[in-house]
């Protein structure tokens, strides 16, 4: 068995009385591509949030690729190799398209106020590499063409696409995709579960992804955590979490599922 | 036509004054959102401590007068220590709030400034007395005169320090990895933190270069005023409300529009001062604020989508 890049084991998170998520475990093997599904509210994106060093675990352990991350600031945590894109999209809508991009690529650049004055004199050569790489980045999108408009001014599918190359760009060995497919047309949805494949081979990458579109998770991911109420639910493959009956109540309406 | 031209002159010359300072005020808006109360006093420590630099230096070297190398020396100094206090400023005062509502920095900021001044006002640090600065750039005669206005190199210098520091900013926010990362975190802290950047790094960077540009501004000020009071004193505030009135014309939270913003201002005090009354040139300042606040609140280039820091 490979070691696991992403090893998170027994983590809690409490916001007052509600226990958001609890005791959530998750394996992520190299160049694995991974689902997390549940009902709204079942405390998915607190779980990447927690990931993610936005909110700190009350317990548990979070290893990425060796390193404990929990505490961690989250742009230690990025550093280290953990990038996501979110639900709504967070874009920098007044940078440029490619500015996105960039700006993510500057994870070693700026480790001192006076390493950046001299690296903003001494720049050119470092500015180029990083321009380059930023655009073959955004032709993998399909968006280089748009790399000098605002972000802002993006169709929706394309924002979307960009967050993901903005996320790449940080160099990441796991990548979370925080409902990548929702408003998406059939098309796109189409295009985005090639392109998720795509990314995994080219980048080396494992993914986690939140998703609601039954079509994308089912089809591409190899194995599936169901959340509800903050608690899993159900672990495995898709055709095993299709068939657990504790996952069908959660989503057919018992009586438990109508509070979520 | 020479008043119309003398008020040009020094409409470009404490413009550039205002623009030096307006821009330290605009920047942290731009990121943190709100005022930064102490800056003024941060130029004054720039003003005061160039004096004090450039006397001690002179009299350690043993000169009458300066050489010409002398001013830039000067500057640096101020400008590391400006630096240095405005960094510590921010670290100790500002930082613990990061989480708190902006009205209890702007509170905040109102009490490092006073406690700035106060400290200033020290004995042991620059005293209450008006200090004069020595003539550091050989200024007994103008250049030259364009009918009776005359052209100084004081006034030269001036517009050239701050058009120089003025482009390195701009070079700075708009073309290098700093400047994008200043960028994402004033526009999204929390997405700019996920996307791998040092947030509190970029805001003491902020602090930091709005700090030297103060400093240039406070140690110019000097070359051109000579005399310097004492850290509590009006001159001092009233600098401070008109750069900042400055940034706020120009659209608060724009680097562009902070230098733009300054230029009006100071237009507007010196034709007001040569055309209209000129005991009333700071009320002619405050009743543009008043009309912009009115008529168009985010400022000449605010909230029209240029990009902001």
């Amino acid at each position: 068995m490979s070691r696991a890049v992403l090893q998170v084991t027994g983590v809690s998170k409490s916001f007052g009385g509600l226990k958001a998520v609890q005791d959530f475990s998750l394996t992520l093997e190299p160049g694995s591509l991974c689902g997390l599904i549940g009902p709204n509210g079942a405390g998915k994106t607190t779980a990447f949030n927690l990931l993610t060093g936005v909110y700190r675990p009350d317990t548990g352990r979070v290893v990425l690729d060796g390193h404990d991350v929990v505490g961690l600031r989250p742009h230690r945590i990025t550093r280290l190799g953990l990038a996501r894109t979110f639900q709504n999209i967070r874009l920098f809508g007044e940078l440029s398209v490619l500015d996105n991009v960039k700006l993510a690529c500057h994870l070693r650049v700026g480790q001192t106020v006076l390493g950046a004055i001299a690296r903003t004199l001494f720049h050119t050569a470092e500015e180029r590499d990083i321009t380059r790489r930023s655009m073959d980045l955004l032709s993998i999108f399909g968006l280089d063409s748009r790399a000098k408009e605002q972000a802002k001014s993006l169709a929706y599918g394309d924002r979307r696409r960009l967050e993901i190359a903005r996320a790449l760009a940080t160099e990441p060995k796991v990548l979370l995709l925080d409902e990548p497919a929702a408003g998406m047309n059939p098309q796109e949805k189409k295009e985005l579960r090639g392109l998720i494949l795509t990314l995994r081979e080219r980048f080396s990458a494992s993914i986690l992804l939140i998703e609601h579109d039954m079509g994308v998770v089912m089809t591409i991911c190899e194995r599936i955590t169901v959340l509800d109420h903050g608690v899993i639910i159900s672990h495995g493959t898709p055709t095993h979490v299709q068939n657990d009956p504790k996952v069908i109540e959660a989503y057919l309406g018992s009586a438990e599922a109508a509070h979520a | 036509m020479d008043q119309f031209l003398q008020a040009i002159q020094n409409s470009i010359t404490t413009g550039s004054l205002y623009a030096l300072i307006a821009l330290g005020y605009t920047m942290v808006y731009g990121i943190l959102k709100f005022i930064n109360f102490s800056h003024s006093d941060v130029v004054v420590i720039g003003a005061l401590f160039s004096t004090v630099l450039a006397l001690t230096l002179l009299e350690k070297l043993g000169l009458q007068q300066a050489p010409w190398w002398l001013g830039g020396v000067v500057l640096a100094g101020a400008m590391a220590l400006c630096a240095t206090v405005s960094f510590l400023v921010e670290r100790l005062a500002y930082r613990p709030l990061r989480q708190a509502p902006r009205l209890n920095c702007l509170i905040t900021a109102i009490g490092v400034s006073l406690f700035l001044q106060n400290t200033g006002n020290q004995k042991f640090l620059f005293g209450t007395q008006p200090r004069k600065i020595p003539a550091l750039v050989p200024d007994a005669e103008p250049l030259f005169m364009i009918g009776k206005v005359p052209f100084r190199l004081i006034d030269f210098i001036i517009v050239g320090t701050a058009v120089v520091l003025m482009v390195a900013l701009d070079r700075l926010v708009f073309k290098s990895a700093m400047g994008r990362a200043m960028r994402a975190v004033s526009f999204d802290h929390k997405t700019a933190s996920l996307m791998g950047i040092n947030v509190d790094r970029v805001i003491s960077m902020t602090f930091v270069l709005g700090a030297c540009l103060a400093a240039a501004g406070g140690f110019l000020y000097a070359l051109r005023y000579q005399t310097v009071t004492q850290p509590a004193d009006t001159t001092w505030a009233l600098l401070g409300l008109k750069a900042f009135v400055s940034a706020v014309v120009g659209g608060i939270g724009n680097i562009r529009g902070a230098v733009l913003g300054a230029l009006i201002i100071a237009s507007i005090e010196n034709f007001g001062a040569a055309y209209l009354f000129s005991g009333l040139t700071d009320a002619y300042v405050f009743a543009v604020l008043i009309g912009m606040l009115l008529l168009r609140p985010g400022g000449i280039l605010g909230s029209a989508a240029v990009e902001k820091v």
